[in-house]
């Protein structure tokens, strides 16, 4: 009993003891711990990679990377609990709302003591990128790698419906007639074999097919959901192709669906001909199916007139509040930040062009040396690059309730498509919703002094 | 039904072991799933016997995996021009007619003929670029065959399990790479779960018998009051006392450590004070009685006369304690960040959202092993289960 | 109070000293604290501000609420009836005079011990569409009137009777209880009621019933109580199964969507305490209320057993 009374003190003590980690470390460099998702695989080592040539380029800062799962959840529950790690690696929806909730440290006055000024630091990206790491007037945010999307198909299943395989469809009317023609079914059970497009799989963007239509989810002032007609076509489209096909048949069809990253995902099993998917699909696509024959371009036309139309995400790092090292953390951010311009060899790629060449994805800054540039791997690079400069491309709008609309769309998305209701009554069902919790972000925000969050809103 | 009559209890026990049956298929599915290789997880039909297959791929006996079969008579060719050349294909038929030109046949298919792949046994994930079968460029021959001339016989994968447990903190990564001081050890979340569960059941024994006798050999003015009380807290959620608690070891800077997950046992439970108190209850009260004539302090009759004859109830409430803490999943969710500190229910689940794709098999395997402690605990303990569990429902 | 009771409290709250702390800190505290953030408007790294009754109007209009509360107790509503009886089925069995008792006692316990994780790890497989172990075999059941088994887990009306099953699974503890329960019944009354002419189900109804009367009603309001609370296995089924990689919001369609996810989600993710305080309470309040119905319920029945 004795005993255990002493254990159980002893254990009391010294566990408080271990909560603490070093930064210091008897070495005398200064460890920055970085959490990211990246976990095994090509993309996996790239940021290995990419670290260890960091630490590399110089002597005093050595960067721990950790592979962290729920990275957003588990951000703010150790930012939180006082222990944050010195570098997170979010996604971009999580910059309004962490930057609201006083998770982050700023970073103008690490840019502006590097002697830049926000506009300069800021000018060196793609315009969508900028707009990624900014919110309330402050840059919260770095890029760790950046995505844009477009439309990937399967040559094959093209060539058997009688379609010419180097030719995606270019326009939407085009697109619908090419899905109709690539959908079969099995001609003893009438079990849909193949179709032309889903928009469920992967079904993560219903947002930005109403953009692609022209519409849009938010003006700087109030959600546009339900207000902006063309998101409720693009929804009305969606809804097509379960309602073309049947429900039911769709349902048992999708069921048969892999995960979009296994050798049983619906593209690669010739169950999907066309799919929109990010920059990094290649690279899935040569783990799991090589030997596909597929062709990368960009979206057909849906707004007539808008023929480059794209759509942006990124990965982004950011320096949580209470970090013990931020200038640290600071310097290695920067680095991912920035390139070697003048890159001739595989071995002069530095910062975000090492990292974006081995993770197979196109460079967030403006100017790409000749190496990045020309000997990419990636052979579609140029279609994102292109995509990547266009006028016409978007991301997600700096809301800070960005999360729970995401989760209002994924929803009307499926009650839509599993024909629950009309698209004009799931979008005013999520918009209702959507308006309050909006107003009610708005003025909790002024209850704790940050009106000026919503003032300076970056406007999409 | 007459559980007298012979038809009365042929259908009871036909009942029972059908229904025995029914609620062993699980654990059979999930044995039989961890010692397949992952493509017959996902073949159809289901088997349960996970087999080695071999058929004859270009004049070699191969072992091979079956991927499926085709449904129309055709042939196996090989492309003899243009860009795809090389290439072996398969062609039906009618597509054959067309194509005659550049193909050169290599043998008739019928209908029901398995297509099959040479087996690749390695773990490793393969990277963009790479031949996904070392020592031979592109991807794995195959070849269609009748389904009788492959041979097959059983084999379990017991490799899913060491390799399962490899990876269940990563990608082990080769020795010396980044990958591999991220990679957790499978010992270190058993490590952390243990920690855990000793605790718990340190302070679930130390604590709740003290406060047990004061509740049950003690008269005190308050007390049925306060056991009312402690009684009622059993009804409140924990979803309520979620982030006020949270706010707690927050400030105790216990978050991010396994702390908020077994201090509280040294400072008693309800459900563990009730289950004590019913048992103390039933030590006859000449034995304190006569300690205390013989002027004994309460601690010394708590310590010599009543834990000694507690053994049995002690001992549930740390095997209950013991189930409760190795598989709790909601409070680790909650604490830990930091994969070093997992417990194994928060390392199975990671691991399932781990990849791209789920691996059923290393799934199953790692899950079994979690389940298999569980199992071997109550084999050796039944009768301190089932006794323990009878007294806190009966007497409810 | 005289000194001899003076003394007596003080060697009370000595041994009962630990239990005062830990109710203090890691109960009443809590409880007290929920209270007062869901007053506020608590976002965990602000301080909390005081917003009144706001958090319970939007509660009031909160669509998701009451959706996840129906979810709810739809859950609760079937599990807790189908668990009991199949319990108390399975009891009956094994208290028929049956050799290797403690054998089939050990297959339908053990999945009740079962991690949780590990068995929804489990049972997502056995649910798998198109590999599970389920559909296996209810396919060629139901193939001869033309139906497909459903597809579980991504179909919103059959995702929560998928959950219901599972739980089914784990009836092993209350089953163990009742069989203790019958175990106590005396003979004699069976077979005074034999004398009387009394055929197996009569006598059910009218000895083993009443007696098992309490135990039955006890481990009905603590099922009821524990599956209101239901989270792990919904979170990580239906996060898997439909893996949008992001947070399990009940998907598919929010029909896995249970009064603790939701709260998780807004406590965890749209980071609003207070809010998810006075979720909490709500859930605190409807447990208290139940347990006095149920309680009050049993009673009164039995009362009129007696």
């Amino acid at each position: 009993m004795l005993a255990a009374c002493c254990l159980s003190a002893l254990a009391l003590v010294t566990g408080g003891v271990r909560a603490r980690a070093d930064t210091v470390s008897p070495d005398g460099k200064v460890h920055v711990t970085y959490w990211d998702k990246w976990i095994s695989g090509y993309e996996g080592t790239a940021i290995e990679t990419t670290v260890a040539a960091f630490n590399h380029s110089q002597a005093r800062i050595v960067v721990d990377y950790y592979i962290t799962s729920q990275i957003d959840r588990k951000t703010i529950i150790a930012t939180a609990g006082g222990d944050p790690p010195d570098i997170a690696g979010l996604w971009a929806q999580n910059v309004s709302t962490f930057a609201d909730a006083e998770a982050l440290t700023p970073l103008d006055s690490f840019i502006e003591k590097g002697g830049l000024t926000k506009e300069q630091w800021l000018s060196r990206y793609y315009p969508v990128f900028a707009r990624i790491c900014q919110h309330g007037g402050h840059v919260y945010a770095g890029i760790s790698t950046p995505a844009t999307m477009a439309l990937y198909w399967n040559k094959t299943m093209f060539r058997e419906a009688g379609l010419d395989p180097d030719r995606p469809p270019r326009t939407l009317a085009e697109f619908n007639d090419d899905c109709r023609r690539l959908t079969r079914r099995d001609p003893k059970t009438g079990a849909l074999a193949q179709v032309g497009f889903l928009p469920q799989e992967p079904g993560w963007w219903p947002w930005a097919f109403c953009c692609w239509f022209g519409g849009s989810m938010f003006d700087g002032h109030s959600v546009t959901l339900a207000t902006n007609p063309h998101n409720v076509e693009a929804m009305r489209w969606m809804q097509g192709f379960t309602s073309q096909n049947g429900l039911s048949d769709v349902k048992t069809f999708s069921s048969y669906f892999g995960p979009w990253a296994s050798p049983t995902a619906p593209f690669f099993t010739g169950k999907l001909a066309m799919v929109i998917q990010g920059v990094w699909y290649d690279g899935y696509i040569a783990q799991y199916k090589p030997g596909l024959d597929y062709g990368v371009g960009p979206w057909p036309e849906a707004v007539p007139g808008v023929r480059d139309f794209g759509m942006a995400e990124a990965d982004i790092l950011t320096i949580p509040r209470g970090a013990r090292n931020p200038g640290a953390a600071w310097e290695f951010i920067k680095y991912v930040n920035s390139s070697n311009p003048q890159a001739r060899t595989r071995d002069e790629l530095q910062g975000a062009e090492l990292l974006d060449f081995l993770q197979e994805k196109l460079s967030p800054l403006r100017v790409w040396s000749p190496y990045f540039a020309q000997h990419h791997p990636n052979a579609h690079i140029a279609v994102f690059r292109k995509l990547a400069e266009s006028p016409h491309i978007v991301c997600i709008p700096d809301m800070g309730t960005w999360w729970e609309y995401y989760r209002e769309i994924l929803s009307a998305f499926d009650k839509v498509r599993l024909l629950e209701a009309t698209p004009e009554q799931a979008l005013a069902y999520s918009q209702e919703r959507l308006d309050e919790s909006w107003a009610r972000y708005r003025l909790s925000l002024e209850r704790h002094g940050q009106a000026a969050n919503v003032a300076a809103i970056t406007p999409p | 039904m007459n559980p007298h009559t012979r038809l009365g209890r042929f259908v009871i026990y036909a009942l029972l072991v059908g229904l025995s049956l029914v609620f062993a298929m699980p654990f059979v599915w999930l044995v039989s799933t961890s010692l397949k290789p992952i493509d017959q997880t996902m073949s159809l039909p289901l088997t349960f016997i996970p087999r080695a297959y071999y058929a004859e791929i270009d004049g070699q006996q191969r072992e091979v995996t079956l991927d499926f079969t085709v449904a129309q008579p055709g042939v196996v060719a090989e492309i003899s021009a243009g860009p795809e050349a090389g290439h072996r294909v398969f062609l039906s038929d009618d597509q054959l007619a067309r194509r005659s030109a550049d193909v050169r046949v290599l043998h008739r298919v019928q209908p029901g003929w398995w297509h099959v792949t040479v087996r690749i046994n390695s773990t490793r994930v393969v990277h963009p670029g790479e031949a996904a079968d070392p020592g031979t460029a592109g991807p794995a021959p195959w070849d269609l065959v009748p389904r009788s001339s492959i041979d097959s016989h059983v084999r379990f994968r017991w490799r899913n399990y060491p390799e399962a447990l490899a990876t269940i903190g990563g990608d082990p990564g080769t020795p010396g790479s980044a990958a591999a001081l991220n990679h957790v050890s499978f010992w270190v979340f058993l490590a952390n779960s243990l920690t855990v569960c000793v605790l718990g059941v340190l302070g679930t024994v130390f604590s709740n018998s003290i406060v047990a006798y004061g509740f049950a050999r003690l008269r005190w003015p308050g007390r049925d009051a306060f056991f009312a009380v402690t009684l009622a807290t059993m009804m409140v959620p924990f979803p309520a006392l979620m982030v006020p608690l949270y706010g707690i070891f927050k400030m105790l800077h216990m978050v991010g450590t396994l702390q908020p997950l077994w201090l509280p046992t040294f400072f008693g439970s309800a459900f563990n004070i009730f289950l004590m108190r019913q048992f103390f209850l039933t030590i006859p009260e000449e034995l304190s009685e006569a300690a205390r004539i013989d002027g004994c302090s309460e601690w010394r009759i708590f310590l010599r006369v009543i834990l000694p004859l507690s053994k049995p109830v002690l001992v549930v409430a740390a095997l209950f304690h013991f189930l409760f803490a190795w598989n709790d999943f909601l409070g680790p969710l909650l604490y830990l960040s930091r994969k070093q500190t997992f417990t194994l229910s928060l390392a199975l689940q990671s691991y399932e959202s781990q990849t791209g794709g789920v691996q059923w098999h290393y799934l199953m395997a790692a899950s079994a092993v979690t389940i298999l402690p569980v199992v071997v605990l109550f084999l050796f303990t039944q009768r301190f289960f089932v006794q323990g569990i009878a007294t806190t429902g009966t007497k409810g | 109070m005289n000194k001899r009771e003076r003394r007596r409290l003080r060697l009370g709250l000595a041994f009962t000293g630990l239990w005062i702390v830990g109710i203090g800190t890691f109960t009443a505290w809590p409880v007290i604290a929920s209270l007062y953030y869901s007053f506020c408007d608590y976002s965990i790294l602000k301080a909390p501000v005081w917003s009144g009754l706001e958090n319970y109007r939007e509660l009031i209009h909160d669509d998701l609420f009451w959706k996840s509360l129906r979810n709810t107790l739809f859950y609760a509503g079937l599990s807790v009836p189908l668990g009991t009886v199949v319990a108390l089925s399975l009891a009956l069995l094994l208290n028929c005079e049956v050799r290797g008792r403690s054998l089939f006692r050990l297959f339908f316990y053990l999945p009740s011990i079962v991690p949780m994780v590990a068995s929804a790890m489990l049972w997502l497989w056995i649910f798998n569409g198109q590999f599970g172990l389920l559909n296996w075999a209810l396919a060629p059941l139901l193939a001869p009137f033309g139906l497909h088994p459903p597809a579980w887990l991504v179909d919103p009306l059959w995702a929560k009777p998928a959950l219901v099953i599972m739980s089914l699974w784990g009836v092993g503890n209350a089953m163990v209880i009742y069989l203790a329960g019958l175990q106590d019944v005396p003979r004699e009354l069976y077979e005074a009621a034999s004398i009387d002419g009394a055929t197996g189900w009569r006598k059910f109804w009218h000895v083993t019933l009443p007696l098992l009367a309490p135990v039955i009603y006890f481990n009905l309001i603590m099922a009821l109580i524990s599956s209101l609370q239901i989270f792990t296995q919904a979170y990580i089924m239906s996060e898997a199964a439909n893996g949008n990689g992001t947070v399990s919001d009940g998907n598919p369609a929010r029909s896995t969507l249970f009064y603790t996810i939701y709260l998780f989600t807004v406590a965890f993710y749209d980071l609003r305490m207070g809010y998810a305080s006075a979720m909490a309470y709500v859930l605190f309040l409807i447990t208290v209320l139940l347990t006095w119905l149920a309680t009050r319920a049993a009673r009164s029945r039995l009362q009129h057993l007696n």
